[in-house]
This record gives structure tokens, C-alpha cells and sequence, in this order.
């Protein structure tokens, strides 16, 4: 079996698509990592939560009649449900941050990464338990077309996660390096007792950090949903452990390099699948894991890192 | 202070005298006994019952559950038990479709004396390593749907299983794709466990035997969602099908993903496929044309079917037959049978005695029993001799029996 060279473009198509979502959900890992110093093992579930929460107002809001007889209104209702749906996970991302990491902020360090698996398991078989063990059709309400570019079929959706991914990373950005807010932010990462001293609210800014995170993961979980046409209670685990590996490759704590993170990941996962072997995807993606993290510990752009005192 | 240790001693004392009683009271007999309306005693008699209740595969999982319960409901109001003072309650453990869960449930069953026989589990992967749970506690499994042949060649004399196994399956499927399909060129995925694995491998080699190509042999890992470089990769391949040894959700999910790609190309499997869930997860669209190999035949063509029919939808109104729920049901009836075999033997009260439960392993390995799915009698190595398999199609939304 000989290497057909003919596909690259489709994968390039898949692998982006891919690791678009990685990326969405790393920034969550990255952002509470750079605020926190923690691991956050909850996020795979904020990206599980995202999807129920998406679909919730899917189905509310697709009765309205306005919202389904135009394309406007498609589109409206797109716009409605992704902002509804990440502002739920966002609450909920703040809910576990006041309840289960807040009491523990100045325990050890494993204590609140022992809470967040305990978060995690809770929401987990929460969904479980109330609202179904098997897997739900996720609705794309939309007629998806495909488009031939340079070789590769790419379809509505793929423009659309791909499209809205970017300025959603560029959006984060913007946020984090031009607004006041943003600065806090920055300044809380550097040193959390140094900017409390200047009249940060720290609180506040952590809060905002269990926001956005879940937010961006929520609105993840939505895009998956859409694109894979289903959801499960269980559907957070495999992407949220792949992110985390992508948080890590681009540098832990560096926005930016979780975005790179999660786009070289999806990128070689695809290329692996599709030229050597779909049984070794996930071995060649870790194969890369180490070597980054042999030749440079601190990830590819980690340095921000190493500057904490 | 000595006062304090004497009666702690005694305390201690008292707890361990009472665990003996407890202990001797389950061992030497049966379990509990009860009074029954006309003052006999009614010996209490338990079949475990393990499947995945949750997670990927619960649909079917449930299925069994559901069959077994209606089996012993359906015994406890045969009056030729009543007669015998043996009343039959299910002890059901979630196995969440995963081995060492599997272990862990099985251990629960069999520390219960009362049990003397287990109707599970639905996955090869966990039947395998559970029945040497089974076999040192001396008591009978019986497999409702674990079909890959490793179950019953490890020599255990406790193990049976009321489905077709793969070889029959897998090699079914091989000429069902060259003689009714007319397929030529088929890519092959497994799902990296033992029952996706061994059924694709019997397909393929069975395919190729007839003069098929195999143009691709790739492997996927459960839980994984995307399949769209695989799909991608496979699609310059030009297959006429894809064959996937695995279950639903992943099947489903190649079947979506290969015909959103363009690759507009029938998804064949085994029973694993073989419930609503996958044409649910797929979209009807996409699963339409999907092929099915079940074990049996369809229900409508059962002996007992029709009856069971009635029976399922007068207890669990509003749920659908799953693939597995007739076998759970004759798994379990099996089960009863040798119960009321040793019991008319030996006696009610030494069924659940460590001779009794040999003497149900025994009765279950001789039986001949007329079942839902047809005749049920096992082979030496604890299969059934009834070897049927049916293909099925994805009409308008649902599986159906294949015509061509």
C-alpha cells in the first residue's frame, strides 16, 4: 500500500477542524493554569455541559417560528443559542471555582487538582443520571453543503467551526492584551499578592478566569456536537485529556501556545491517521508530547513561564 | 481500664459469633428462607445478571436485563417451582462494559451463596476474564451475546453461551458481502477488543478466501470520535463497503462520517450494530442501506417471538426489544431449568450447597430446552448447537430483515 499523496489536503482540512476544538478547549486548561498554578480536570466536563446546554436551547428555541423560516433567522438563532450556551457553562465554570476551589486556594496544591476530579466526576454521572445514559442526536438545523477548494472537500460546518474558532481565539486575544481587564488578568498571573497589593480584585479576575474558560470549552463542546451529530455524558474525556496535551505542548500558561498546541495537534493526529495508522494516532501524538517536552520542558512557547518568580 | 479491654473482648466476641451464624447459616443450607402464604418455606434462589446498564453500549446491555428479569418473573409464577419451594429473585450488576469492572461485579455476584448461576456478560472482553471468576467459585455463566470463540476454548466446564459465535458470524458476513452484495473491495476496521477483533478477522479472511480484496485493515480506539481521516484515508482507496468489527457508536459514527465525505458506501457489522441506536447516532440518511449481521433469527421468526413480543411490551411498555433480549431471556431460563432439575433431584434446600451448584452446572450442559430463539442445547465446549444468523438492513429509519 502505497502513500497516496492525493489526500493531503483533506487531512489538512480535517486536521484543522480537529484541532480548532483543541484549541477552544486548551485556552481553558491555559487560562486557569496561568491564574491559578492548578489543573483544572473539570474542563472536559464544561465542554460536555456546553453541548447539553446547546442543545437545551436548540430545541427551545427552534419552535419559534422566526428563527427557522429565514436564513437571518438561522443564523440569529445560532448566534442566540451559542451565547446562551456559553454563558451557562461560564456560570457554571464560576459555580465550581466559588465552591470547590476557592475553600482550597491556599491548601497544598494537590488539594483543589483532587477536587477538580471529584467536580468532574460529579458532573459527569450528573449528566448520567439525570439526563441519559445513552447517546443524544445533536441537530444541525442548517442545510450543510460541501465546497470543493484545492482538493479537498469542506463542508458548511468545517467553515463554520473553523471560522468561528479564530474569532473566538482572536476575540481572547484582543481581550487579554488590550483591555483593563485583560491587564489584571495578566498582572494576577505574574503575582497574584502583588497585584492584590495594587488594587486588583483578585477574586474577581479568578472569577472572570472560571468564565471565560468554560465558556470558550462550552463553546467547544457545541461545535462538536454539530459536527459529530451526537453528545454523551462521557463525550468530554478523550478531548479534554488531547487538550491538555495541547495546553502543554504550546507551553502551559501561554494563551498563544495553546492555540498552536491544539492546531499541531489536531494537525498531526490527522496525518497520522491518514498516512500511517488510525490504531496509532494517539501514540504518535504523545510521541510528540515527550519530545517536545524533552527539548523544551516549558512547552514550544513557554518562556512566559519560567519569568514567574 | 481492664474492665474497658474485657468488654471490648466481649464485644468482639459477640460480632464474630454472630458473622459464624451468618456465615454458616448461607454455606450449610441455601440462603434465606421465607415463609410463604401457606407456611411452607420457599427457599430463595438467586441468578446474577450483568451487563453494561450504562455507558456506550447500555442499550443493548439494558436489553438484557430486561430479558432476564421477564424470565424470572416469568419463572417465579410457574407453579412446578412453587411446587419445589424454590422462589428466584435476579441479582443485576452494572459490568459498564469495561473488564475490570466486569471482575468486580462478578466477585459481588459470586460472594452472594445464594447465587448458583449468572446470565452475563454482553461483551467478550469482559466475559473472558470473568469467567475464571465463575469457574473457581463453581458456578454456571451463561453468556447471552458473547460471541468471540476464545470464551469457550479455555476449557472451563462452567461456561456456556446461548449466541452464535464469530467464526459462524464473521465468515456468514464474508460470503453475504461477495454473493448478495456483489462487494469486491471492502475496507475492514476493528475496534482494538477481543469480540471486534475476532469478527473482523473472520470476515476478512473468509472475504479474501472468496476472492474479495481487502484494501484496508485498520484499527480504531473505543470513545474516539473522529473518524474523518480514517474516512479520508479509506475513500482513495475506493471500497464498494466498509465492514467494522465493533459496536454501534463507533460503527455509526464511520457510517455518518464516511457519507458526509462523499464516500457514499454501505457500513456493514455484527451484532453489535445491530440495534435503533445506530441508525439514531448515524441519522437515518446516513445508515440507510447500513448492513447488520445478527445472531438467531429475527424475532418475528423465533418459535416463541410472538409471545415474547407480548410478554416485553405487557412489562416494559414503552421500550423496544434490543438484539440480546430474547438470548438474556433463554440464558436465564436455561438457568431455571437445571435449578428445577436439581431441585426435584436433590432437593430444594441443597441447591445453592457447593454440590448443588455442580449439579446445575451439569443439568445446564445437558439440557435440551425449546426456547424463545429456537432449540437450546450446548456442544462439549459450551456453545449452542443452534447456528443461525440473519442479515439485516437499514430501511426508512430501522433495521429489517435483508431480502434481496
Amino acid at each position: 500500500m502505497s502513500i497516496d499523496l492525493s489526500t493531503v489536503p483533506q487531512q489538512i482540512v480535517n486536521g484543522v477542524t480537529l484541532g480548532g476544538m483543541y484549541a477552544l478547549i486548551a485556552l481553558g486548561y491555559t487560562l486557569v493554569y496561568g491564574i491559578l498554578l492548578m489543573i483544572n480536570f473539570a474542563h472536559s466536563e464544561m465542554f460536555m455541559a456546553g453541548a447539553y446546554f446547546g442543545l437545551l436551547f436548540l430545541n427551545i428555541l427552534s419552535k419559534v417560528a422566526f428563527f427557522t423560516s429565514s436564513t437571518i433567522g438561522f443564523i440569529l438563532l445560532y448566534v442566540i443559542v451559542f451565547l446562551l450556551a456559553m454563558t451557562c457553562t461560564g456560570i457554571l465554570g464560576m459555580l465550581t471555582e466559588r465552591f470547590a476551589y476557592r475553600p482550597l486556594r491556599h491548601a497544598p496544591r494537590l488539594a483543589p487538582l483532587i477536587s477538580a476530579i471529584g467536580v468532574s466526576l460529579f458532573l459527569q454521572n450528573a449528566a448520567l443520571l439525570w439526563i441519559s445514559s445513552r447517546s443524544i442526536p445533536f441537530p444541525v438545523l442548517f442545510p450543510v453543503k460541501n465546497y470543493r477548494i484545492a482538493g479537498a472537500n469542506v463542508s458548511t460546518l468545517q467553515i463554520l467551526i473553523v471560522v468561528s474558532t479564530i474569532l473566538l481565539l482572536i476575540g481572547l486575544d484582543t481581550f487579554i492584551s488590550k483591555t483593563k481587564i485583560g491587564k489584571a488578568m495578566r498582572a494576577t498571573s505574574q503575582d497574584r499578592d502583588a497585584a492584590g497589593l495594587m488594587g486588583v480584585n483578585i477574586n474577581s479576575v479568578i472569577a472572570l478566569t472560571f468564565f471565560i474558560g468554560p465558556a470558550l470549552g462550552g463553546a467547544a463542546g457545541m461545535f462538536s456536537g454539530m459536527y459529530y451529530g451526537n453528545i454523551k455524558y462521557n463525550m468530554g474525556f478523550i478531548p479534554g485529556i488531547k487538550s491538555f496535551t495541547a495546553a502543554v505542548i504550546g507551553g502551559i500558561g501561554n494563551l498563544r501556545g495553546a492555540m498552536l498546541g491544539g492546531f499541531i495537534l489536531g494537525f498531526i493526529e490527522a496525518i497520522a491517521a491518514g498516512f500511517l495508522s488510525s490504531g496509532y494516532k494517539d501514540v504518535i501524538a504523545f510521541l510528540i508530547l515527550i519530545l517536545v517536552l524533552i527539548f523544551r520542558p516549558g512547552g514550544l512557547l513557554g518562556e512566559s513561564v519560567v519569568e514567574k518568580v | 481500664m481492664t474492665i474497658g479491654k474485657s468488654k471490648r473482648f466481649f464485644a468482639l466476641v459477640a460480632v464474630l459469633a454472630s458473622l459464624t451464624m451468618v456465615v454458616t447459616g448461607c454455606g450449610g443450607t441455601s440462603a434465606d428462607t421465607t415463609d410463604g402464604d401457606a407456611g411452607s418455606e420457599m427457599v430463595e434462589i438467586k441468578i446474577g445478571v450483568s451487563s453494561p446498564f450504562t455507558g456506550d453500549v447500555a442499550a443493548l446491555g439494558l436489553g438484557i436485563k430486561n430479558g432476564a428479569t421477564l424470565a424470572i418473573d416469568e419463572a417465579n409464577n410457574d407453579p412446578e417451582l412453587a411446587e419445589l419451594g424454590i422462589k428466584i429473585s435476579g441479582f443485576f450488576v452494572d459490568d459498564a462494559a469495561d473488564p475490570k469492572t466486569g471482575v468486580t461485579a462478578a466477585n459481588q455476584m459470586v460472594s452472594d451463596s445464594a447465587v448458583v448461576g449468572v446470565v452475563a456478560h454482553l461483551n467478550s472482553g469482559v466475559s473472558i476474564p470473568t469467567s475464571a471468576v465463575y469457574n473457581e467459585a463453581g458456578i454456571v455463566q451463561v453468556s447471552p451475546a458473547s460471541t468471540n470463540p476464545a470464551l469457550t476454548e479455555q476449557g472451563f466446564a462452567n461456561v456456556f453461551r446461548v449466541c452464535t459465535i464469530d467464526t459462524v458470524q464473521g465468515s456468514f458476513a464474508g460470503d453475504f458481502a461477495i454473493d448478495m452484495l456483489g462487494a469486491t473491495k471492502v475496507a475492514v476496521i476493528d475496534d482494538s477488543t477481543p469480540y471486534g477483533e475476532g469478527l473482523a478477522a473472520e470476515f476478512a479472511k473468509q472475504f479474501a478466501a472468496r476472492g474479495g480484496e481487502v484494501v484496508a485493515t485498520e484499527k480504531i480506539q473505543l470513545k474516539d470520535q473522529d473518524f474523518k481521516a480514517l474516512v479520508t484515508k479509506i475513500q482513495a482507496l475506493d471500497p464498494d463497503m466498509i465492514y467494522v468489527g465493533g459496536m454501534y457508536t463507533e460503527a455509526a459514527l464511520i457510517s455518518k462520517q464516511a457519507k458526509e465525505a462523499g464516500l457514499d458506501v454501505p457500513t456493514m457489522g455484527g451484532d453489535g450494530l445491530y440495534t435503533q441506536q445506530f441508525v439514531d447516532i448515524a441519522g437515518a440518511a446516513n445508515a440507510e442501506g447500513d448492513l447488520a449481521t445478527s445472531v438467531g433469527l429475527p424475532l418475528d421468526l423465533q418459535p416463541k417471538g410472538v409471545d415474547f413480543k407480548a410478554a416485553f411490551e405487557a412489562t416494559f411498555p414503552g421500550q423496544t426489544i434490543e438484539a440480546y433480549d430474547t438470548y438474556a431471556y433463554d440464558a436465564a431460563m436455561v438457568i431455571v431449568e437445571a435449578i428445577k432439575q436439581v431441585a426435584a433431584d436433590m432437593g430444594a434446600d441443597q441447591v445453592a450447597t457447593p454440590a448443588g451448584k455442580q449439579a446445575v452446572i451439569e443439568a445446564v450442559a445437558a439440557i435440551n430446552y425449546a426456547g424463545v430463539t429456537g432449540d437450546v442445547s450446548f456442544d462439549e465446549k459450551g456453545d449452542t448447537t443452534n447456528k443461525a444468523i440473519t442479515a439485516y438492513v437499514v430501511k426508512d429509519g430501522a433495521f429489517v430483515p435483508y431480502e434481496q
